[in-house]
Parts: structure tokens; C-alpha cells; sequence
């Protein structure tokens, strides 16, 4: 973290991308129960109001009249209670703060990525606007008289009661007032409101000010930084006509539409009672700091209990921790297999080191259980598919979540978010039947059920995404793949399993037509080719009929893994013991040929191919005869094979380090060099991707 | 060049005033590679190093050595002779010199190290022949016999 600046731009994505997603979260939830509770007007409206408050203090502007329309909003709702709203409207209101949190993202997104933020969001506020104006006008006949007044407000009544009474001391007939607050330290606060008066005036628009002797009085600078500067309006219009021209205007910093009330005091102190939480917040913006610092507080608070324990660390800081906790781990090995030391007999030193690696193992899972996130967060935004999806597609479909609290690795998080949404999108546009009479005729359940879920398994995480549609039809998906030319053996010897992997080749998809959502052609050979980016495997099952799974197999972390260490020539590589069957030394008659004649070996009655390593990396070896060497056997997705290499090194635990980037641009990638490892000499170690070397050997 | 004349080159410069007053003087790193000789800016300049173990990597264009271990940061080594499409052979001098190309650091090996120039930058002319790999963008004569050829550490670094 460079600078102050960067410091705070980074609070300030993270924050509000929490509120969002917390957001999104709550809105699933509300739709799911079609009603709004008052606890998530209050969640919607203080969220709401920290954003625009934070907003404003980084000075992005269309996030911030975003986020105050939408506060605009939720206040009206929380006023006159969700129940003011029809069902119609209700569902409106859904899909339009639905629709905005998405252009605030947006908004997000754009500055995570150093683009300019979208000046004209007219279209986004007017829709809040016009929204707003139909609920507000809609509410009136339910409502008594004084809610009739309140209703066509914005956000004045309770929230601004010190300007009220402010406003009542003018004893100005005008029924709406706009407060405004200048920026901070800008200085000639009064002439800074005269040319607003003056601005104003060139809109032909009647209005009062307090105020009202700005032009020639300059101490009224002071009472207009304390109080605000009041322009009074005599209908809703004006206001709203004005408020384009405040906006207009430099160096503003809030203002505030204020509704003159007309009722008796009781009213009153029940109308500020309801709002708690943001009364105080509103009532005095021109304190010191701009207005987002009480908000925060509200939030804050509200939080604060169930996140005391939790700390926000930027994930450079961890990184850096897992750079160093590696460099210890091979420290150690390097200390304590230190060759001065052989031969010598040190009892205490060898308790010594035995108690260090106990330490640096436990300094090492600690550490890297610092990086572990719940994957909930990716989870969650898959409800957000589901449901716009549903509305596009007019499909019944019910998401069902397990398994949520799973953790693993941030940066795999990260990496799979995209491939879970894609297989989503996939088994909500192909999986699941297109009308609910289809599934009520296969004897199923009118609405369609997703399962998304998450499990441990020792050093892997399973992550399954299954539908209960109509499946997957093998003979068409071999009938196409036969069409796109991808087959390389006669259909009748492809297994199910086969077939089925053939959905991840390039270039295929299985609808006939491109839609919205699913169906460009880069579909799952993308969505298998990031899964294996993190090391992790994907497996599809599906019955015809009956639905689809599937199965992503990712491994915890890709950090620290065990490895064998091989020898070829003078090259040593690692192989993740993870994907090691067996070692086993054969005799040469033992090794069987192809018709291409590639060797082969049989082992427990199955026979594997054999790659020699030398071979294929073109590497000067010591051994060439199958006798001398040792076969690897080897097993990573779908495929299992041997290696021939020189000798066994021997198993250690390896902190994998990325190839500079300079060589990724090479591709060798491709030809299973994924990445390499510091040994305890200071040597490096390659380390090599088994499923890739398998592809790149087999072109 | 003697050790003697490097250092008079360099207090020459001291004495011309501070190098940093000139906006148009830039220090350059000068190396020998099958013959010729080049410089790099010093600004790209990380470190000189000897004797290191390189480490081959399988499936790369010939001219890359390998990476080495730098104090646990993986750098990839670039044969200079190779890279310029000469013979590859290593001298007593060779030497890897680590540069730091838009923060990534590439290692070049080359025959050896010279000296560090203060140059007037108005005074590079441009090469006659743009040769293929647009390895060199421009040169300088030194004395009557030696010309200097600067290296753009962009190409260097292109992969396509």
C-alpha cells in the first residue's frame, strides 16, 4: 500500500462491495419470502446511506446519487410501511433495486478496473424517481392526512428535524425547503449561495432563501456553514427542477429535500420515533465530518456483534506471509540437512531440529489457514443467476444450497467463481425442461430443483452442481461431436463416461442456438481449463431423464503441496504426490508396443502407455534402457499413464513458486511444466503437471 | 578499457557538473557479447551476477538458458549470444546481468561487464540497418574504432 489514497480506495471497494454483496444476499431472501421485512428496509436504507455517505467523501458521483435515490426510496417504504405497496408495486420495487445495486456495481467495477465512472445516469435515477413518485401518489388514498403530507416527501420528515424547526422559524409559507450544505473549508459560503440564488433565478422557478441577505452580509457564511442555506419552493416539482440545478452547482456537498409539516407536535415525535437509527444521522450533516460518518456508526454497530473477532487484511499481506512461512520450511530442511553435519553425532541437535519442524508445520498450517475463505460469498452470488435467470427463462426453479461453509484457498475461490456460474447457467437454460408440463409429464415436481454443494475431503474440496432436468442425451452429444469432427475412435467404443467428457472439448456445444445465457460455444472446454488452472479436476454424470451432475475436484491449496522429486539427466522435476500411483521397476520384456508402437506396460491387468521423460523434454539422460530407470505411474483426471525416468529422488514438501511470466508466454504450460520449487541447495526443481504433459505427449 | 580509464571516465562526468542537472545524460551499463559492445540503462539495472547455477527448462526457444534462483525470486536467463542469433560460448568473464523489464526481472548472460557511461542522449543516432529482431535501437561511437549499441529491453522481453 503505496499512499493514503490507495489505502482509502481500498476501504472503500471493500466496504461497499461488502454492503452489496449483503445486499444481494438480503434481497434473494426478501423475494424468496415476497415481502420486505422492516428489519431489511432498515438494512436496505442504512446500506444505502453508507455508500452514498462514502461515496461522496471519494467524490463519485453517480455512485452517490445512486445510492441516495435508492436511500430516497427505502425511506418512503419505511415510513409508510412495506404494507402501503400493492403486489405489483412490490415486485417492481424488487426488480428495481435489484436492477440498481447492478449499475452500482458496476459503477464498483469500473473503478476496481481504473475506468472512468459513467457520467450520465439519468435513466437508472429517473426510473427510482418516477418509482417513487408512483408509490408516493399510490399511497395516498390508504393514508390519513398528515401521512398524505408526508408521502410525496423524499426524505425529510423525521429524518431533518433541526432543519424543520429551522425552517418553521422563517416563518415562510413555502411547504418545501432545500437544505444545503457547501463543502468543507471552500470558503464565501455566502457568495457561493448567492450564485446558486442567482443560478436558480435563471430557471424561472419562484423561490425563497434564507438566509435571504447572503449577497451583501458576509457573516451569513457562518450560519450557512452551521445550519445549511435554506431555498424554500412552493410545489414537489420546483423542487425536483431545482435540485438538477443544485446538482449543477460546484462544491455542494449534500443537501436535503425538507418538508415543512403542518400537525400537531404528537405526530411529529412519532414519525422521528420509527427511524432511530438514522434520525440523529440526518439531523446534524453539517457537523464536522460530512454525513456518512454517523451512518457508518449505525452499521457499524449493528454488526459489531457478530463481527468483533473478524479483521480485513489485504491479501498482498498474506501473500507475503506465505512467501515468507515457505522460505522458512526450506530453511529448515536446508539447517537440518546440512552436510557438514553428517557423520556427527548430535543428540540435542537432532531433538532440536525435530521440535523446529513440529513448530514450522504448525507455523505452516496456520498460515495457510489464514487464507481460507468460506465459500458462501460464490455460493451466494449464484442465487442472484438463478433468480434472473428464472425470470428470463420463465422457468420454476428452486436453488438449494449445502454445504456453504466450506473453506478454501482465496485465490482458488477467486478462480472458480466463474466456472460454478457457467455450469449454472448451463443446467438452468439446458438442463432443466423448458415447461413446467414437460416435468409434471416425466412424473417430477413442477418446479425444478439446482443443488449446489460443498464438502471436505482431507486435501480436496468437492464441489457439485446437479440438476434434476431431463439430462444429457449421449447419442446426440456423440452424434454432434461426430458432426464437429472431434471423435478420434469409432462411436461404438466410447463410453458413457467418454461421451460425456466430450462436452468439454473445444468448440462444443450442445444447443443448437446461442442464447443469453449459455450456448457461445466456449462453454465447458473454458469453464474445464479453468478448474484445471487451480489444479482441480471436473467430472460430468448425467441420466437421461432423470438430470445432470456436475463434479469439480479442487484441491485445498496450491501453495504447498508434497512432491516426489525425480531426476532426468541433470534435470530434477517434482511430481505432486497427489497424482502418484505407484513407482515400480519393470524388465524390458515386460514393456509391451501399439501398433504405432509406442511402448506400453500392463499392470494389474490394464494396460497404461509410457512416456519416457527424457524423450519427451528432449533431455540428455544416464539412463536409456527400461531396467535401469523406474516407472512412475501416474493418474490425473480421466487419464493414467506411466513415466520413465532416470531415479527417485525422494518425497519432500515443496512451497510452489509461479514460472516468471516472461516463460508462461512460451506455453509450456502445455507441455506439463507447471511451475517450480526452490530445493534445499538452492537449486530449482520443475514441477510438472501431469494431466497437461499427458495432452501435450498424445497431440 | 583499464580500470584507470573507467575511473577517469566516470570522474570526468563528476566533474562536468552532476549528471542528474543534464536531462538529456543517462548512465548506461556497457557489456561485450560475441564482439560487440552494448549498453543497456542503468535504470533497468537490478544487479550483476557470477558463477550462478542456471537451471534448464525443457520446451523453451534455445536462446533461453534457463532461471536461477536469486534469493528466492525464480528469474529467467536469456542468452545474449543466442538471442542475436550468434554461437552460444562462454568466456571467463561471462556474467549474468538482471534487469528489471516493466517489473519483471530477466536476466541477460553476457561475455562480461565493462564500465558505466554518462551519455548524452541527443548524441544516439539511429542504426542504418534496422536489424530483424529490433533488438538495437540506436548506436554512438565510443572512439574511431568502437561503436556502442543500445539495447531496447522491450524487444528483449517480446514473445511474439
Amino acid at each position: 500500500m503505496d499512499n493514503g489514497m490507495d489505502n482509502m480506495l481500498d476501504m472503500y471497494l471493500f466496504e461497499t462491495n461488502s454492503l452489496l454483496e449483503q445486499l444481494d444476499e438480503l434481497l434473494i431472501e426478501a423475494e424468496k419470502n415476497e415481502e420486505f421485512t422492516t428489519d431489511d428496509v432498515n438494512e436496505i436504507f442504512r446500506a444505502m446511506h453508507t455508500i452514498k455517505g462514502s461515496s461522496a467523501m471519494m467524490e463519485f458521483n453517480s455512485l452517490m446519487t445512486i445510492a441516495h435515490r435508492i436511500e430516497d426510496l427505502f425511506f418512503f417504504v419505511r415510513e409508510n410501511g412495506i404494507d402501503s405497496l400493492n403486489s405489483t408495486d412490490k415486485s417492481e420495487l424488487f426488480n428495481l433495486t435489484f436492477k440498481s445495486t447492478d449499475v452500482l456495481r458496476g459503477e464498483v467495477e469500473k473503478l476496481e478496473n481504473n475506468e472512468p465512472l459513467s457520467t450520465n445516469i439519468d435513466s437508472i435515477t429517473s426510473e427510482i424517481n418516477s418509482f417513487l413518485n408512483k408509490i408516493s401518489g399510490a399511497g395516498e388514498p390508504e393514508e390519513e392526512a398528515p401521512a398524505k403530507e408526508e408521502a410525496p416527501e423524499l426524505k425529510a420528515a423525521a429524518g431533518s428535524e433541526a432543519g424543520q424547526k429551522l425552517v418553521e422559524s422563517f416563518g415562510s409559507k413555502c411547504p418545501f425547503f432545500l437544505q444545503i450544505f457547501f463543502e468543507e473549508g471552500c470558503g464565501m459560503e455566502n457568495l457561493r449561495a448567492f450564485m446558486l440564488v442567482n443560478a436558480l433565478h435563471g430557471t424561472e422557478l419562484e423561490f425563497e432563501f434564507y438566509p435571504e441577505d447572503v449577497e451583501s452580509n458576509s457573516a451569513t457564511s457562518e450560519v450557512i456553514i452551521d445550519h445549511g442555506f435554506f431555498v424554500g419552493f412552493h410545489s414537489e416539482e420546483d423542487v425536483n427542477k431545482a435540485i438538477a440545478v443544485v446538482e449543477e452547482q460546484g462544491s455542494i456537498q449534500t443537501y436535503e429535500v425538507i418538508h415543512v409539516e403542518k400537525k400537531p407536535e404528537a405526530e411529529k415525535a412519532k414519525a422521528s420515533d420509527a427511524p432511530k437509527a438514522a434520525a440523529p444521522v440526518q439531523g446534524e450533516p453539517a457537523k464536522g465530518t460530512p454525513a456518512q460518518n454517523p451512518g457508518k456508526e449505525a452499521t457499524g454497530a449493528q454488526a459489531q456483534h457478530a463481527k468483533q473477532s473478524l479483521l480485513s487484511v489485504n491479501l498482498s499481506k498474506l501473500d507475503a506471509l506465505q512467501a515468507i512461512v515457505g522460505e522458512i520450511v526450506i530453511t529448515e530442511s536446508m539447517v537440518a540437512s546440512s552436510p557438514e553435519l553428517q557423520g556427527l553425532k548430535l543428540d540435542t541437535f537432532l531433538k532440536n531440529t525435530r521440535q523446529l519442524r513440529k513448530l514450522t508445520d504448525d507455523l505452516q498450517d496456520i498460515s495457510m489457514s489464514l487464507r481460507m475463505v468460506s465459500i458462501s460469498g460464490t455460493f451466494q452470488k449464484m442465487n442472484r443467476i438463478v433468480r434472473d435467470m428464472k425470470k428470463a427463462l420463465n422457468k420454476d426453479v428452486r436453488l438449494t444450497i449445502i454445504g456453504e461453509d466450506t473453506e478454501i484457498d482465496k485465490t482458488i475461490v477467486d478462480s472458480i467463481s466463474d466456472p460454478i456460474m457457467h455450469i449454472v447457467r448451463n443446467s438452468m437454460d439446458h438442463g432443466i425442461e423448458t415447461t413446467k408440463e414437460e416435468r409434471i409429464a416425466a412424473g417430477k415436481d413442477p418446479q425444478g430443483e439446482l443443488i449446489l454443494s460443498a464438502s471436505h475431503t482431507g486435501s480436496e474440496v468437492i464441489i457439485s452442481i446437479s440438476d434434476d432436468g431431463q439430462g444429457m442425451d449421449t447419442e446426440k452429444i456423440l452424434a454432434k461431436a461426430a458432426r464437429n469432427g472431434l471423435l478420434t475412435k469409432p462411436e461404438s467404443e466410447y463410453s458413457k463416461k467418454e461421451i460425456l467428457s466430450l462436452l468439454m472439448l473445444p468448440g462444443f456445444s450442445t444447443n443448437e442456438e446461442v442464447t443469453e445465457f449459455s450456448g457461445r460455444g466456449v462453454g465447458m472446454d473454458v469453464v474445464k481449463k479453468n478448474v484445471e488452472s487451480v489444479g482441480g479436476t471436473i467430472s460430468i454424470t448425467s441420466e437421461l431423464g432423470q438430470g445432470s451432475c456436475t463434479t469439480l475436484k479442487i484441491p485445498l491449496t496450491m501453495a504447498i503441496v508434497d512432491g516426489m522429486e525425480i531426476r532426468v539427466g541433470k534435470t530434477i522435476f517434482t511430481i505432486p504426490i497427489s497424482n502418484i500411483r505407484q513407482s515400480i521397476k519393470i524388465a524390458r520384456e515386460n514393456v509391451l508396443h501399439d501398433a504405432k508402437g509406442n511402448e506400453i506396460v500392463k499392470i494389474m491387468d490394464e494396460f497404461y502407455p509410457i512416456i519416457r521423460l527424457h524423450e519427451f523434454y528432449n533431455i540428455e539422460p544416464e539412463v536409456t534402457s527400461i531396467e535401469d530407470g523406474i516407472l512412475i505411474w501416474v493418474e490425473a483426471g480421466d487419464h493414467s499413464y506411466c513415466m520413465f525416468v532416470d531415479e527417485l529422488l525422494g518425497e519432500r514438501q515443496i512451497v510452489v513458486k509461479p514460472l516468471p511470466s516472461y516463460l508462461n508466454s512460451f506455453n509450456i504450460k502445455d507441455y506439463g511444466i507447471s511451475g517450480c520449487t526452490i530445493l534445499g541447495d538452492g537449486n530449482i526443481s520443475i514441477i510438472l503437471e501431469v494431466m497437461n504433459l499427458y495432452n501435450a505427449a498424445n497431440v | 578499457m583499464s580500470t584507470e580509464q573507467m575511473q577517469n571516465t566516470n570522474m570526468d562526468a563528476q566533474e562536468n557538473g552532476a549528471p542528474e542537472a543534464d536531462i538529456s545524460m543517462e548512465r548506461y551499463l556497457t557489456f561485450r557479447s560475441d564482439g560487440t559492445t552494448m549498453g543497456v540503462s542503468t535504470d533497468y539495472v537490478i544487479e550483476i551476477l557470477t558463477d550462478q547455477m542456471i537451471t534448464e527448462i525443457p520446451m523453451v526457444p534455445n536462446f533461453i538458458k534457463g532461471i536461477i534462483n536469486m534469493r528466492g525470486q525464480i528469474v529467467p536467463i536469456i542468452d545474449m549470444r543466442l538471442k542475436m542469433g550468434k554461437f552460444a560460448d562462454t568466456t571467463e568473464s561471462t556474467c549474468i546481468i538482471v534487469l528489471d523489464i516493466d517489473s519483471s526481472c530477466v536476466g541477460i548472460q553476457v561475455d562480461g561487464v565493462e564500465q558505466v557511461l554518462d551519455i548524452d542522449k541527443t548524441q544516439i543516432s539511429p542504426i542504418p540497418v534496422e536489424d530483424q529482431q529490433g533488438l538495437v535501437d540506436g548506436m554512438i561511437s565510443l572512439s574511431s574504432q568502437e561503436v556502442l549499441l543500445f539495447l531496447n529491453c522491450q524487444e528483449l522481453i517480446r514473445t511474439y
